[in-house]
């Protein structure tokens, strides 16, 4: 009952941002002209597109143990560059960016298209959330021992250790508390851990002394094969 | 003209406190507490507009921070936030007041500005 309590709580405190910029930047209009006005409306696109990615997201935890989401060959390449597209004019707004490196042989993994994709997004998300501002985070897809590593890293404040120290004996248990999380990694990291489990995959995450990495580990389609890869 | 610190890592919120302040003070933004810290030794403000929950180490380690130096100890700081934070729980710091990021006004930023600057010059 705590630990929904404190789901909750987190969730409710995470979603109470963005509304909270979306009102502001209604309440900003007053003073746009016809040209910031536009840039205005363009923010608040952004702004309730990640809310409602969110909502999204927390809903699909509930419809897991329903088991709806089907495990099928998914091509990892393809949602690690839909996810970078997608994110890159954030990251470019805030001053800093992302790249892509690819080594991997096998191009096929036994996922969920939209949870793999959910996974990803949040590891980008929380990158450009955490990097320094100037710094180029990267995602890399490789091979390793019959499983494919995907990994996020970033260059800015390490994860806290508490959250490190629980996903290294596992899976996040439940949201971070907001007094140890500064800014929105917490639930992020929860659903991408939720996720993960859901595709017999594994999650990880890396301290660096300037920055962290999070690596899911997922395993190979044997279809892949037949397709040369 | 004054000088006013706005700490906020949300690109969008502090843009639009800058925007708010426009006019009253001269602003600058810092999106984390290190380079507070660092630029306030040699550039001290009038007053402050602090975030709680920030990227890397968060409002109250600069709080303890500026509170330990007798040059800063008295800077008047806002504290603009998403959490609920009792006015008791700040009574060691310089806060003067505490604004609610969800029931804010663009007023109640400009408003608080203007009224520390008056008692400054009074």
């Amino acid at each position: 009952m705590a630990t929904e309590v404190n789901s909750i709580f987190v969730a409710a405190h995470e979603l109470k941002s963005p509304l909270s910029l979306l009102r502001q930047l209604a309440l900003s209009m007053d003073f746009d002209d016809e040209k910031s006005l536009k840039s205005t409306q363009n923010r608040m696109i952004q702004v309730s597109e990640r809310a409602l990615r969110q909502v999204n997201d927390l809903t699909k935890i509930n419809r897991l143990e329903d088991g709806l989401f089907t495990l099928e060959p998914v091509s990892v390449r393809a949602i690690c560059d839909e996810v970078t597209s997608e994110l890159r004019y954030l990251y470019r707004a805030n001053h800093r960016d992302i790249s892509e490196k690819y080594t991997n042989k096998s191009r096929l993994v036994i996922a969920n298209r939209d949870l793999l994709y959910s996974v990803i997004y949040n590891f980008c998300s929380n990158a450009m959330h955490y990097s320094d501002e100037g710094t180029k985070a990267e995602i890399s897809v490789r091979d390793k021992k019959g499983r494919v590593e995907i990994v996020v890293r970033d260059f800015g404040p390490a994860l806290p250790i508490k959250i490190w120290k629980e996903m290294k004996h596992g899976w996040l248990k439940e949201p971070t508390s907001v007094a140890m999380r500064p800014g929105s990694s917490g639930l992020g990291l929860y659903i991408a851990s939720k996720f993960s489990k859901y595709m017999n995959g594994e999650v990880s995450a890396v301290r660096h002394r300037d920055g962290t990495s999070f690596t899911l580990v997922l395993p190979v389609s044997t279809q892949a094969t037949l397709f040369g890869d | 003209m004054s000088l006013t610190y706005v700490i906020e890592d949300n690109e969008i919120m502090s843009e639009l406190m800058t925007r708010y302040l426009r006019g009253i003070t001269e602003v600058k933004v810092f999106h984390d507490v290190i380079s507070a810290i660092s630029a306030i030794s040699t550039d001290k403000p009038d007053m402050i507009f602090l975030d709680v929950l920030l990227t890397g180490p968060d409002g109250f380690t600069f709080l303890n921070e500026i509170v330990s130096y007798e040059d800063t100890a008295k800077i008047p700081v806002v504290i603009v936030t998403s959490l609920d934070l009792k006015a008791e729980s700040l009574k060691n710091y310089n806060v003067v007041k505490i604004i609610k990021k969800d029931v804010m006004i663009p007023d109640d930023i400009k408003n608080i500005a203007k009224e520390i600057l008056r008692s400054e010059n009074a």
